[in-house]
C-alpha cells in the first residue's frame, strides 16, 4: 500500500514543517520568560487547532466540543498518576500519556457511530453537548475530583527552566500533530475526507467508505487533542474541571481555522499565531474587554472574510489567472 | 449470447405506488458497445438506471453484470464491481481542482494504488481536460463540468459506464466533443449505456438503440432500423418535439 | 417524587418554554441557530432589574416595554448582521457569528452590571400561595402566568393573524412566498424581532424567580436548544412540551440524583435526543421532520 497517494508533494510539506519546528525550537534562547509563555500559548493553540482540523477542516464536520478531549485527556492522565504513587516521573508521565490517548480514542469510537450520522449544526451542537456532559460529570462526581482538583507529577528535568521545557514539550506534541495531519491529508483517507466535505452523497457514490473514514478521522482528532491536553495539564501542574474543559477551547480552534484558512493545515497555525499575538500581546492589558474583543473579531471575520486569509489569497490567485488568460486571448 | 454481453436484464419490473415505471423489460448489452436508451419523458429511463446501479431494487426479474447476479446489490457494491455512473446534473467537488476531482474517482475505483496517477492522467486526456487540469471545478463551464463528470466516472476504471444525458444543455460544438469522448471511451475498452435526448448524437454513436415507452421496451435495434420503425416514430419521434 | 417537585418543575418548565420559543421560531423559519439567544434573554432580565431598581417600575408593567425594545433589537440584528452572514457565508459560519455576539453581550453586561448575581425583587417577592401541602411563591405564579399567556398569544398570532400566516408560508416555501409578493427580508426580520421580544420577556420572568449573572447566557442558549430538540422546531406547542419536560426532569434529577446533576442530565438529554430524533418529539412544524 502506497502511503501518499496525492500528486502534491507531501515530502515538501513535511520538510517545511521540520524546518519550521527547528526554527521555533531555537526561539526560547532569545525570548524573555514572558515571551516564552506567550510562545507556549501559541504552540498549544496551533496543536489543538490542527488536531481539530483532521476532522473539522478536512471532512467539514465542525465539532463545537473538542474541549471534551482536552479535559478528559488531562483528567485521565492526572487520575492515573494519582493511582500510581511512587512511580518514577518519566514512566508515570509516559504511561499516563499513552493511556489518556487510548482512552480518548475509545471514547471517540464509542460515540462516533451515533453522533457522526448527524450533519452540520446538529453534529456541532451534539459535540458541544458531549463536552458539557464530560465537564459536568467530572465536576460533580467526587471520585473524579473535578471540583477539588488534582496535582500532576513534576516532569521538568533538573537544570531546565520550566517555561522552556514546556514550550519544547508542547512544540514536540504539535509537531507530531502536524505530521499526522499531513499524512492524513496526503493519504487516501485524506482525499476521502475532502470528498465528504465537498459532497458526502456523491463521495459515497464514488465508493468512498464515508462512515468508516469519518470515524477514523474523529478518533485520530480525539487522540491528538488528548495528547495536547495531557501536556497542557502538566504545564498547569494543578488542574480542575474548569481549567481544562474550557469553553474557549471549543470555540477558538474553529476561529483559528476560519481565520487562517479552513481545511488547510497551515491555516489554523497562522490563525493561532495571529489570534495569540492579538489577544496576548496587543491586547494583553485589556483583560476586562478580552471576551468582547474576541467576539468582535469573530464577527468581523465571518462578515468580512468568511473564508479566512487563505480565501482572500485564493480569490486573488483565481483573479490573477483569469486576467492572464484574458490577456493571452 | 450472454458470453459476449456485459449486462443482461431479464424480465425486470418496478412500480411506484401501483404505477409500473419499468415493466417486464429484457435486453442484453454486448461488451464493448455503445447502447442508447431513448424514450419520451417518464418512459422509465432514469428508473432503469437507478435499478442497475442499485438505488432501487426491482420488484421482479434479474440483472446480471459480467455473468454475476447483481439484483438487489447496494450502490456501493455495484460501483465496486465496475459500474460507474455519470449524472446529468454534474456534481463535481467545487472546491477541488479538476485533477483532484478525477483523482478521487481513481483512488476509490478499481485502479491499484500505484496506478492512480496514470489512470488520472489517462481519464483527463480521454475527456479532453488535460489542458484544464489545474483549474478549480467551480471555474468550469457547463460543458467542461459534464466532461469532468464523465472523466471522474471513468477514472474508477469501470467496465460499464452509465451516462445520464451527457449532451443535455450542451451547444453543438460541445455535443460533438462529447460524442468524440464517448467513442474514445468505448475504444479504450469500456461499454457505455446512454440515456439521451439528443437524437443526432444518439444516431451517430450508438451500436444499439433501445426504445422505452411507458415502462415497456417497444423496439431495439441498430440506429437506422430504429429511425425507420413505425412504432418508434409514432410513440416517440412523432410526438416529442 | 413529591407533588412539590412536580409543581416546581412545571414552573421552571414554563420559563424554559418561554426562553426557548423565540430561538425555536427563528430556527424553524430562517434555519438560523442564534447562539446569542441566551444573551438576549439576559438583556431582558437586566432591563427589568434596571427599571425596577432605578425607576421603581414593576417588572410586569415593564414587560411590554421591554418586549418592544427587544423586538426592535432583534429586527435590526437580522437586517444588518444575520442577513449579511447567511448570504455570504455558510450556516455554520453564521452560527459562529452569533456566538461572537453572545461573547460581546456577555462582556458588556459584566462591564455595566458587574459579574455578580442580580435578581428582580418587587414588593411581593416574598409572598406565596399555598395549595394544601404545595407552596408556590407569588413571583413564580406570576412567571408561570406570563409564560403561558405569552405562549398562547404567540400561537394565536401565528395561526390567526396575517403576519403569522405570512411567516408560516415563508418558512415553508421561501421562493413561492417571494413570488407572491412577500418581502422576505422584512418577514425574516419581523420573525427575528418576535424571537428577541420573547427572549426579553423570558428574561423578565426569569429575573422574578431566580438570580442571574452574565455567564448564564450560555446556559439559556443551550436550554433553548434542548427544549427544541425535545419538543420540536418552530412551534409554541413544541416549546411548551419541551420546556415542561425539561423543567420536570431538571427538578427531579436534582431531587433523585443530586443537586449538582441537572445540567449533566440536560446535556445528556440533548445528545441523546439529537441522535435519536433531531427534529424533536413534535417534529419541525414548518419543514416536516427529516
Amino acid at each position: 500500500m502506497k502511503l501518499f497517494v496525492s500528486g502534491r508533494p507531501a515530502w515538501v510539506s513535511i520538510g517545511l514543517t521540520l524546518a519550521g519546528t527547528a526554527l521555533f525550537a531555537l526561539l526560547p534562547l532569545w525570548l524573555s520568560p514572558y515571551g516564552v509563555r506567550v510562545g507556549q500559548l501559541f504552540v498549544l493553540a496551533a496543536g489543538l487547532a490542527v488536531a481539530w482540523t483532521v476532522l473539522g477542516g478536512f471532512s467539514g464536520y465542525w465539532s463545537f466540543g473538542n474541549a471534551a478531549f482536552v479535559g478528559t485527556g488531562a483528567f485521565t492522565a492526572a487520575l492515573l498518576q494519582l493511582a500510581l504513587p511512587g512511580w518514577p516521573a518519566g514512566s508515570a508521565f509516559a504511561l499516563a500519556l499513552v493511556v489518556a490517548m487510548l482512552f480518548n480514542g475509545l471514547l471517540a469510537l464509542a460515540i462516533a457511530w451515533p453522533i457522526l450520522r448527524l450533519r452540520g449544526i446538529y453534529f456541532a451542537i451534539a459535540m458541544l453537548g458531549v463536552s458539557q456532559v464530560c465537564f459536568e460529570l467530572v465536576s460533580n462526581i467526587d471520585a473524579l475530583r473535578g471540583a477539588l482538583g488534582v496535582n500532576l507529577i513534576d516532569i521538568v528535568p533538573k537544570g531546565v527552566r520550566p517555561e522552556r521545557f514546556y514550550y519544547w514539550a508542547l512544540l514536540l506534541a504539535t509537531l507530531i500533530v502536524v505530521l499526522v495531519a499531513i499524512m492524513v491529508r496526503h493519504s487516501k483517507l485524506g482525499y476521502g475526507l475532502l470528498a465528504i466535505r465537498e459532497d458526502e452523497d456523491t463521495a459515497r457514490m464514488l465508493g468512498v467508505p464515508t462512515t468508516r473514514y469519518k470515524m477514523i478521522a474523529f478518533v485520530i482528532s480525539a487522540m491528538l487533542t488528548a495528547m495536547m491536553g495531557v501536556i497542557y495539564a502538566h504545564n498547569l501542574g494543578y488542574i480542575t474541571a474548569n481549567s481544562v474543559y474550557r469553553g474557549d477551547f471549543n470555540l477558538n480552534v474553529i476561529v483559528y481555522s476560519l481565520l487562517g484558512g479552513m481545511g488547510t493545515i497551515i491555516g489554523p497555525i497562522v490563525g493561532a499565531g495571529i489570534m495569540t499575538y492579538v489577544t496576548q500581546v496587543l491586547l494583553g492589558d485589556l483583560l476586562d474587554t478580552h471576551m468582547f474583543i474576541t467576539g468582535l473579531l469573530i464577527a468581523v471575520l465571518v462578515l468580512a472574510a468568511p473564508n479566512g486569509l487563505y480565501g482572500i489569497y485564493d480569490n486573488h490567485r483565481l483573479r490573477m489567472r483569469r486576467r492572464k488568460q484574458e490577456a493571452q486571448r | 449470447m450472454s458470453a459476449q454481453s456485459i449486462l443482461s436484464v431479464r424480465g425486470v419490473s418496478r412500480s411506484f405506488r401501483g404505477l409500473k415505471a419499468v415493466n417486464e423489460v429484457s435486453f442484453e448489452v454486448p461488451r464493448g458497445s455503445i447502447c442508447s436508451l431513448i424514450g419520451p419523458n417518464g418512459a422509465g429511463k432514469s428508473t432503469f438506471f437507478n435499478l442497475v446501479t442499485g438505488y432501487f431494487a426491482p420488484d421482479s426479474g434479474t440483472i446480471t453484470f459480467e455473468g454475476r447476479d447483481i439484483t438487489g446489490f447496494s450502490p456501493v457494491q455495484v460501483a465496486h464491481l465496475g459500474v460507474a455512473r455519470a449524472f446529468q446534473i454534474a456534481k463535481p467537488f467545487p472546491g477541488m481542482s479538476v485533477t483532484e476531482n478525477v483523482r478521487i474517482g481513481a483512488l476509490f475505483g478499481r485502479a491499484g494504488p500505484r496506478d492512480v496517477d496514470a489512470v488520472t492522467t489517462q481519464a483527463l486526456e480521454l475527456a479532453g481536460l488535460a489542458a484544464l487540469h489545474d483549474r478549480e471545478a467551480r471555474e468550469l463551464t457547463v460543458g467542461q463540468l459534464r466532461r469532468l463528470e464523465v472523466a471522474r466516472a471513468l477514472a474508477a476504471r469501470p467496465s460499464l459506464l452509465l451516462a445520464d444525458e451527457p449532451c443535455a444543455g450542451l451547444n453543438p460544438t460541445e455535443t460533438a466533443e462529447m460524442v468524440t469522448i464517448l467513442r474514445r471511451i468505448r475504444d479504450a475498452g469500456a461499454t457505455i449505456v446512454l440515456v439521451e435526448h439528443d437524437m443526432p448524437a444518439v444516431m451517430q454513436i450508438s451500436d444499439t438503440v433501445l426504445v422505452l415507452e411507458a415502462g415497456s421496451l417497444i423496439a431495439q435495434g441498430k440506429p437506422e432500423e430504429i429511425a425507420r420503425d413505425p412504432r418508434v416514430i409514432a410513440a416517440y419521434l412523432g410526438t416529442d418535439e | 417524587m413529591t407533588l412539590q417537585t412536580l409543581v416546581d418543575g412545571l414552573v421552571l418548565g414554563g420559563l424554559f418554554s418561554l426562553a426557548a420559543v423565540g430561538f425555536s421560531l427563528l430556527f424553524g423559519v430562517l434555519g438560523v441557530v442564534n447562539l446569542a439567544h441566551g444573551a438576549f434573554v439576559l438583556i431582558g432580565g437586566y432591563a427589568a432589574w434596571t427599571l425596577l431598581d432605578r425607576f421603581g417600575i414593576d417588572p410586569l408593567l415593564a414587560l411590554p416595554l421591554i418586549m418592544l425594545g427587544m423586538f426592535c433589537l432583534g429586527y435590526a440584528f437580522q437586517r444588518t448582521v444575520i442577513q449579511w452572514a447567511t448570504k455570504r457565508a455558510s450556516l455554520l459560519a453564521s452560527m459562529l457569528l452569533t456566538f461572537g455576539f453572545a461573547l460581546m453581550i456577555r462582556n458588556a453586561l459584566v462591564l455595566v452590571y458587574s459579574p455578580d448575581f442580580k435578581s428582580v425583587t418587587p414588593s411581593y417577592a416574598f409572598d406565596s400561595l399555598s395549595f394544601g401541602e404545595v407552596t408556590v411563591g407569588l413571583t413564580r405564579v406570576a412567571a408561570l402566568l406570563v409564560s403561558v399567556v405569552l405562549l398562547a398569544l404567540l400561537a394565536a398570532m401565528l395561526r390567526f393573524t396575517s403576519l403569522g400566516r405570512t411567516i408560516r408560508a415563508t418558512a415553508q416555501q421561501e421562493q413561492a412566498a417571494a413570488l407572491c409578493g412577500v418581502n422576505i427580508r422584512h418577514v425574516f426580520a419581523l420573525t427575528a424581532g418576535v424571537s428577541a421580544a420573547f427572549a426579553g420577556a423570558a428574561g423578565v420572568a426569569i429575573g422574578l424567580v431566580m438570580p442571574f449573572s452574565p455567564p448564564d447566557e450560555t446556559l439559556w442558549t443551550i436550554n433553548a436548544f434542548v427544549v427544541v430538540t425535545l419538543g420540536g422546531i418552530g412551534s409554541p406547542a413544541g416549546a411548551l412540551v419541551g420546556g415542561l419536560i425539561l423543567g420536570v426532569i431538571n427538578t427531579m434529577t436534582a431531587e433523585l440524583v443530586g443537586a449538582a446533576f441537572p445540567n449533566a442530565m440536560m446535556f445528556l438529554l440533548l445528545v441523546l435526543m439529537l441522535v435519536v430524533r433531531p427534529a424533536g418529539l413534535l417534529g419541525n412544524s414548518f419543514k416536516g421532520s427529516r
